[in-house]
């Protein structure tokens, strides 16, 4: 049980994780947007009451809530390219995988904060006389995302989560790196754990304020 | 976009996948009965008054829900057994993270359902003169129970997608089989895309059951 802790490679090799670290956000943010557009599209498909769109949405979430990350991210960077007839860089098929990924659930929990709207409210803007889409924009949505900002923020959380996976993609983000100069400096206690800590620190404020938020919502329903 | 499909690849090593898709449901198995566990005693120790119990079981908690899986099957496979003095095999290492990975979100859904009783069964119980072990074995727990079924069934199907990951540390799951497949066949789009179905028909077909037996408790209740 006698370990000589020695942080001095982790402390040198701290520009290589911070460069990692900025890969790894920049991953997230752009999935996490791209995601959440294409989900708010696939959640207006899948109330849109029309069976042709309907249907294939269904099988679209269905279809990336039902298989492990993992597997979406590596069939996007090794079957994808075959038939798309171009390779893709890693970190384009991670945005992508990552990306689609995210809408499904983003879809699904959009879904379940428009058909949680009170059909009151839809019946009022007819009456006043506004149209589908301006009721969508100015009275349903502004609601659906207050209502699920939660849910949304979790999603957030999961994919800042499921980033790493990128690393196995050979994406530089933070895990990549750490397992590069855990493997070259052979300190894999420090680095991993530093790399750890890292990513506690990138998700933890975004966790803590998501319940301070869900505890404010429900304490004012 | 012209592209040459040929299964006779997949065909041919099936017997390869199909050994994966027993080894997957083997370490889900596996961690599912061990995190139950491991979330047990956490949630026991969280609930505790004592600082000295419920302050290292919260620490826990946070560090496994904010930090990503993969950087957990790392650590217990090239840092934990430098600390331990004695190398562990994949299995084992997958295994150990898996379930204290899974054993926090466990121990969230044991204490969400026994902090959701209402506080008035709690003194009624008190007021009969119950211990407090009558009150959790008579009163609170049977409903308790009842109430963690749908998140306790939703953590096992998010486990079981994590398993995925145990193919990084070459564990022979359905993922890293199909790795091998793919090495001796170049067949990329084909392996991974029957792998993607195999996950979705078991996936969608145990959570299509569990949501019947959902429904089932939810019209006993």
């Amino acid at each position: 049980m006698h370990y000589e802790w020695d942080f001095k490679v982790v402390l040198d090799s701290l520009p290589i994780l911070l460069r990692g670290l900025v890969v790894t956000v920049e991953l997230w943010m752009v999935s996490l947007v791209l995601g959440l557009a294409l989900g708010l599209a696939i959640s207006l498909g899948r109330v849109s009451g029309r069976g042709w769109v309907n249907g294939p949405a269904i099988a679209y979430v269905e279809a990336f809530r039902n298989t492990p990350v993992l597997v979406q991210l590596i069939w996007f960077y090794y079957a994808f390219p075959i038939v798309l007839g171009q390779q893709l860089t890693p970190f384009v098929a991670a945005v992508l995988a990552l990306t689609l990924n995210t809408s499904a659930y983003s879809a699904e929990i959009l879904r379940g904060g428009i058909v949680s709207i009170a059909r009151g409210q839809w019946e009022g803007a007819k009456a006043l006389g506004m149209t589908r889409a301006a009721t969508l924009r100015r009275i349903v949505l502004p609601q659906v995302f207050r209502r699920m900002l939660p849910a949304l923020t979790n999603r957030a959380i999961e994919l800042a989560k499921v980033t790493s996976l990128a690393s196995l993609l050979a994406v530089n983000e933070v895990m990549y790196e750490g397992r590069l100069l855990s493997s070259t400096y052979y300190r894999p206690l420090e680095v991993l754990t530093v790399v750890a800590l890292f990513y506690f620190l990138l998700i933890y404020p975004g966790s803590y304020l998501s319940s301070r938020l869900e505890r404010h919502l429900a304490a004012r329903d | 976009m012209r592209y040459g499909w040929d299964f006779s690849a997949v065909w041919s090593h099936f017997d390869m996948l199909l050994a994966g898709l027993v080894g997957t449901i083997e370490i889900a198995l596996v961690s599912i009965v061990l995190g139950v566990l491991v979330g047990f005693v956490v949630a026991l120790m969280r609930l505790s008054h004592r600082r000295a119990l419920h302050m290292p079981a919260t620490a826990f908690v946070e560090f496994y829900r904010n930090t990503p899986p993969i950087v957990h099957f790392f650590w217990f496979f090239y840092a934990l057994p430098i600390v331990i003095g004695l190398s562990l095999d994949p299995f084992v290492a997958a295994v150990l993270a898996l379930s204290t990975q899974s054993g926090a979100f466990y121990a969230e859904v044991f204490r969400g359902g026994i902090v959701s009783i209402e506080r008035g069964q709690w003194e009624g119980a008190k007021a009969l003169g119950m211990t407090y072990r009558t009150m959790m074995r008579r009163v609170i727990l049977p409903q308790a129970l009842r109430r963690m079924v749908a998140p306790f069934i939703d953590r096992s199907f998010e486990l079981t997608k994590t398993t995925a990951l145990a193919s990084s540390l070459a564990y022979a799951e359905l993922l890293y089989q199909a790795m091998q497949v793919n090495s001796m066949t170049f067949r990329p789009m084909e392996v991974y895309t029957t792998i993607a179905v195999m996950y979705f028909v078991v996936l969608f077909t145990v959570s299509t059951l569990m949501r019947l037996v959902e429904r089932r408790l939810a019209r006993v209740g």
